[in-house]
């Protein structure tokens, strides 16, 4: 593990945003929109945040002999490995919705998204959002996370709008597949959600390289 | 031989200019930075840290520019800062523990030594100490990874007296093994103990940068002290 990001996990985060990775389980609640539990886990990544600020954290990391791209590159990184550490439960979870409880009464009465590989890519495109617009709004400044959040919380609760309501449209309800109906559309909007976080992630974290190069500390 | 050069940093605030500051650091000298609250000596060391961009000039450090060294370079260096609080909600273990990995020079025998030196206790939480301490456990931070150049910016603030005397006698041992000390400070006593050279920084311009006597004879009057001619130069600037 690279130093920054060992940092990262041991000084900058709080407890909390480990234990929010938990908010994947969220995966299995019947009749409730379950992509708000990306939300949870991006809103414990904020507190660690909002917390290493108090602590000094930007700081404190620009003067250790490490460039100040690092700085960003270890916020990333741990962004992401909180990220895809819930995206690991949600996927078991998604699995298990999708074979042993794919007749569940419960679940085939739901009149909210279904968990399937685009209910997983469409979480893969928030946390990609989260990245873009929190973690790469917070480099604009290196101590702003009000506002970013609130820009965040904006788009993020527009897309589970969105992917809630696609699949009420003609034609568009192979979205809300059960068990592994319409699996080849299901997987390839898995992967297409994949590319754009991967896209995404990368594009915030050139930029955000490339402000925080720009402001003073 | 000049270990450390800032040639011409200028940097534009909307209340405040640092303008074309430049002075080089000798190996093995200790080196006061003064100058009144405001006057631009926090400016100039972030400048010397890449903390701030600046709007031009050039810091370099054993001959290599920081713009593009800045890791190794900051291997070599050591920064702290008075009073600033750390992690305050973490141990100073859990600090070091993750400090040290970044430091393959990380002299552990050092760091206990000054663990020892200032009385600092691992398992206390920056938040549970004062701000003497505070001062205390920075230093060990930046005295703890064989640093060949220490920038200590305010690091006699808050300690008492006694404490003051050690550290400042710290600093001549670290002088005699060749390391090179900035440091800024407004208690002008500390620097009649042991700077070598003076850098008088006042309204964002360097008014002095030279050997403390010459300092002496060049600004100041008969039976002056230093605080003296500190304080006379500073009111003459503000006529």
């Amino acid at each position: 593990m690279n130093p920054m990001l060992r940092k990262e996990m041991r000084l900058s985060a709080l407890l909390l945003t480990y234990l929010f990775m938990a908010f994947g389980f969220m995966t299995l609640i019947p009749g409730y929109p379950i992509l708000c539990g990306v939300f949870f886990i991006t809103l414990g990544l904020f507190q660690s945040f909002q917390s290493a600020r108090e602590a000094n954290d930007i700081v404190f990391s620009a003067l250790l002999p490490v460039a100040k791209r690092d700085v960003v590159k270890g916020k990333f990184q741990f962004a992401m490995l909180i990220e895809l550490g819930g995206f690991a439960l949600m996927a078991a979870l998604t699995v298990l919705r999708m074979t042993a409880l794919a007749d569940a009464p419960v679940y085939r009465q739901n009149a909210l998204m279904n968990a399937n590989p685009f209910y997983l890519g469409t979480a893969l495109l928030m946390f990609g959002l989260f990245n873009a617009i929190f973690v790469g709004g917070f480099f604009r400044t290196g101590y702003k996370l009000g506002k970013p959040f609130v820009l965040y919380i904006i788009a993020a609760f527009l897309v589970i709008g969105a992917a809630e309501a696609l699949h009420h449209f003609p034609g568009l309800g192979a979205l809300n597949a059960f068990g592994f109906e319409h699996i080849g559309l299901q997987l390839a909007l898995l992967l297409g959600g994949a590319l754009l976080y991967a896209a995404i992630t990368y594009l915030a974290y050139r930029k955000a390289c490339a402000d925080f190069e720009k402001i003073d500390l | 031989m000049s270990i450390v050069s800032v040639a011409g940093v200028c940097k534009t605030y909307p209340a405040f200019r640092l303008k074309d500051v430049s002075f080089s650091l000798e190996r093995g000298k200790i080196t006061g930075f003064i100058g009144r609250n405001g006057a631009g000596k926090t400016t100039t060391i972030k400048s010397m840290l890449n903390l701030i961009h600046t709007d031009s000039g050039e810091v370099s450090y054993f001959g290599i520019p920081l713009s593009g060294h800045e890791t190794e370079i900051k291997q070599r260096i050591g920064y702290s800062t008075g009073t600033v609080s750390w992690y305050p909600r973490k141990t100073i273990r859990e600090i070091v523990d993750v400090t040290r990995t970044f430091y393959p020079n990380w002299d552990g025998e050092a760091y206990r030594r000054y663990m020892e030196l200032f009385a600092l206790d691992e398992n206390k939480k920056p938040m549970e100490l004062s701000e003497g301490m505070k001062v205390k456990f920075n230093l060990l931070l930046a005295l703890s990874h064989r640093a060949e150049v220490l920038i200590l910016d305010e690091p006699t603030s808050g300690l008492d007296p006694f404490s003051r005397d050690e550290l400042l006698d710290l600093f001549r041992t670290l002088k005699e093994h060749g390391v090179t000390i900035l440091f800024s400070t407004h208690i002008t006593s500390d620097l009649e103990k042991c700077a070598d050279n003076i850098i008088y920084i006042s309204r964002g311009e360097i008014r002095a940068d030279c050997p403390k006597a010459d300092f002496m004879r060049d600004c100041g009057k008969a039976d002056e002290t230093l605080e003296e001619v500190f304080l006379r130069l500073e009111k003459e600037a503000r006529a």
